[in-house]
C-alpha cells in the first residue's frame, strides 16, 4: 500500500505556560482533520513525546473524543514526533490500519534541558548545547566551517520565520549580531541555539490518493557507537546512513530535493546535516547558508519555516511540525515562504542524549507533491 | 543535582602510576573495542569484555565552556572530549578553556566524581 498524507496541523509554537496541552493538541489535530476532510476518526494513534507525563497521549486524545482505539506513545529524543510518523506510515503501508493519527506533543521546562543523571555524560554536566558546541569547535578547528558561516544559518532561518506566523521567534539579524549575542557554550551564542518551546503538531496518514502528498519513503535508525574511532563529528554518520536508506527506498537522490526541513537545534546542526544528507558537499554546508544557496530563493532552500532555531523546539512536536511545513510546501500552501514549484521535499530529525552513541534516533522522510 | 538515587554512571577513575589517574573500563576480547565503562558487553559487537585501565595521558579532541545554568553545576565550566592514549574517548572536566590537540593528564580521583584532566603541554 502506498502511503499519503491526508492532512497536517500544528499549534502555535512558543512559551505558552497558560495553554493546556489538551488545547495545544486539539488545535493541531483539529487543523489536520479539517485539511483531511472526511470523518473525524482514525484507526490508531502514534504519539511522540519526550517528557511525558505518563498517559499524556490518552489524556489529550480523550478530551477531543478520540478513544477506544490503539494508542501508542513513543520516545526517541528530538525525533519522537517523526518516529510516531514513521510508525504511522508503516502501519498504513503494511495494511495493519487504514487511517492513523501521528501526534507530537511537548511542554518544556525553563531553560536548557536538564542533563539526564542516569547517563554518564549527563551526570558529568554535558548540557546538549555543549555537545553541539564541541562539534562546532571541532569543525572550526578543522577549517570545515567558519564562525561567520555558522552565524549565517541563524541569520537565514530567523529571516525565513518572518513569513511563518506560527514561529516563536523571527527577525532580521546580521552575522555580527548573532556572533555578539550572549555565549551559551563556546563557540555557540544565544542566537545559534533553539529556544525553549511548548507545542503540538499532527498528521493524518492514509493511503496515497490523488490530491495527497505522497510518502516516497521513511527511514528510522539509532546511532552506532560514537567514539575515538569515529571519523566525523557527533551525529554526522547517523544522519548520512539514515538518509542513504531513505533515498534508496524513495528512488531519488539529494540533488532532486526541492525543499528540506532539517534538525537545526543549533546552527552547527544544520551545517553538519546538510553535508550528511548530501545537500552540500564536504566542507560546503556553512558556505551553502552564507551564500544563500539554502535560503528561500536559493537553489535548495533548507528550513523555510525558520527551523528549530526560530519556530521553536518542543521536542516531541518538532518532527511533525517539520512534516507539516513540507506538506504545505508541496501543496503550494506555504504563503510568503513558499518554495516555487517544490515537487520533492525532505524531513530530517535527529535526537541525542545517550553518551557513546552517534544519536538516539534519526528519521529521514522523502515526500512528493500531489 | 537532580535524581542521584541511581548508581553513578560516570567512568571510575583510580590512582595512576604517578600523581595522576587512570580510567577503569573494559576491553572487548572479541573485537578489541575499548570502553570507559564497566558495561557487561562490548558496545561495538556485543562480545565479552575484560577489565582494562586507560590513561593517564590523552589528547583533546574538542572542548567547550558551558556558560548556562545546569542543575548541580556552577557556570562557567570547561568540558572536553579527550582521546586517552590507546584508550577510549572520555568526557572530562577541564576547569577553563583548553585548545584542541592539547596533551592532557587525568587528575587523581578524589574531591569530585567527574573525570577531570589538566593540560601538560
Amino acid at each position: 500500500m502506498r502511503v499519503g498524507i491526508e492532512g497536517v496541523g500544528t499549534s502555535h509554537f512558543g512559551r505558552q505556560p497558560g495553554a493546556d496541552l489538551v488545547d495545544l493538541a486539539f488545535t493541531a489535530v483539529d487543523e489536520a482533520f479539517r485539511a483531511a476532510g472526511g470523518p473525524r476518526s482514525v484507526d490508531a494513534v502514534w504519539a511522540g513525546t519526550v517528557f511525558g507525563p505518563a498517559g499524556v497521549a490518552q489524556r489529550v486524545l480523550r478530551a477531543m473524543g478520540l478513544t477506544g482505539m490503539p494508542v501508542l506513545t513513543v520516545e526517541n529524543a528530538c525525533a519522537s514526533g517523526t518516529t510516531a510518523f514513521a510508525e504511522a506510515c508503516e502501519a498504513v503501508r503494511s495494511g495493519r490500519y487504514g487511517r492513523v493519527l501521528a501526534l507530537g506533543i511537548e511542554r518544556m521546562g525553563d531553560g536548557a534541558i536538564t542533563p539526564e543523571a542516569t547517563d554518564p555524560e549527563g551526570r558529568s554536566g554535558l548540557a546538549l548545547p555543549a555537545l553541539y558546541a564541541m562539534a562546532a569547535a571541532r569543525w572550526l578547528h578543522e577549517g570545515r566551517v567558519t564562525p561567520e558561516q555558522l552565524a549565517a544559518v541563524s541569520v537565514k532561518n530567523h529571516a525565513h520565520a518572518l513569513h511563518n506566523p506560527r514561529a516563536q521567534y523571527a527577525g532580521r539579524y546580521t552575522v555580527e549580531e548573532v556572533l555578539a549575542s550572549r555565549m551559551i557554550a563556546d563557540p555557540l551564542t544565544l542566537l545559534q541555539c533553539c529556544p525553549t518551546s511548548d507545542g503540538a503538531a499532527a498528521a493524518i496518514v492514509g493511503p496515497a490518493a490523488p490530491g495527497r502528498v505522497a510518502v516516497r519513503s521513511v527511514a528510522l535508525r539509532s546511532g552506532a557507537p560514537w567514539n575515538h574511532r569515529s571519523p566525523h563529528v557527533w551525529g554526522h554518520d547517523l544522519v548520512r546512513d539514515t538518509a542513504a536508506a531513505a533515498f534508496a527506498a524513495a528512488g531519488v537522490g539529494p540533488d532532486e530535493v526541492d525543499v528540506a526541513e532539517v534538525h537545526d537545534a543549533f546552527t552547527i546542526g544544520e551545517v553538519v546535516t546538510t553535508e550528511a544528507l548530501g545537500l552540500a558537499g564536504p566542507g560546503e554546508g556553512g558556505k551553502a547558508a552564507a551564500t544563500g544557496r539554502t535560503a528561500l530563493g536559493g537553489e535548495q532552500p533548507v528550513n523555510p519555516s525558520g527551523g528549530l532555531l526560530s519556530r521553536g523546539h518542543p521536542l516531541g512536536a518538532t518532527g511533525l511540525a517539520q512534516l507539516a511545513e513540507i506538506v504545505w510546501q508541496l501543496r503550494g500552501e506555504a504563503g510568503g515562504r513558499q518554495v516555487d514549484g517544490a515537487r520533492i521535499g525532505l524531513v530530517e530529525t535527529m535526537g541525542g542524549g545517550v553518551s557513546v552513541l552517534d544519536g538516539n534516533a534519526c528519521v529521514v522522510a522523502v515526500l512528493e507533491a500531489p | 543535582m537532580a535524581c542521584v538515587t541511581s548508581p553513578d554512571p560516570r567512568p571510575r577513575v583510580v590512582a595512576g602510576p604517578a600523581d595522576d589517574g587512570l580510567v577503569e573500563g573494559r576491553r572487548c576480547t572479541a573485537c578489541g573495542e575499548v570502553a570507559a565503562f564497566a558495561w557487561p558487553a562490548c558496545p561495538a559487537c556485543g562480545g565479552p569484555v575484560e577489565p582494562a585501565r586507560f590513561g593517564p595521558e590523552g589528547t583533546v579532541w574538542s572542548a567547550t565552556v558551558v556558560r548556562i545554568p545546569v542543575p548541580g553545576r556552577t557556570p562557567p565550566y570547561g568540558l572536553a572530549y579527550v582521546d586517552l592514549d590507546g584508550g577510549p574517548r572520555v568526557l572530562a572536566h577541564t576547569g577553563g578553556p583548553v585548545p584542541i590537540g592539547a596533551r592532557v593528564r587525568l587528575v587523581p580521583a578524589g574531591g569530585t566524581d567527574d573525570v577531570t584532566v589538566e593540560v601538560i603541554r
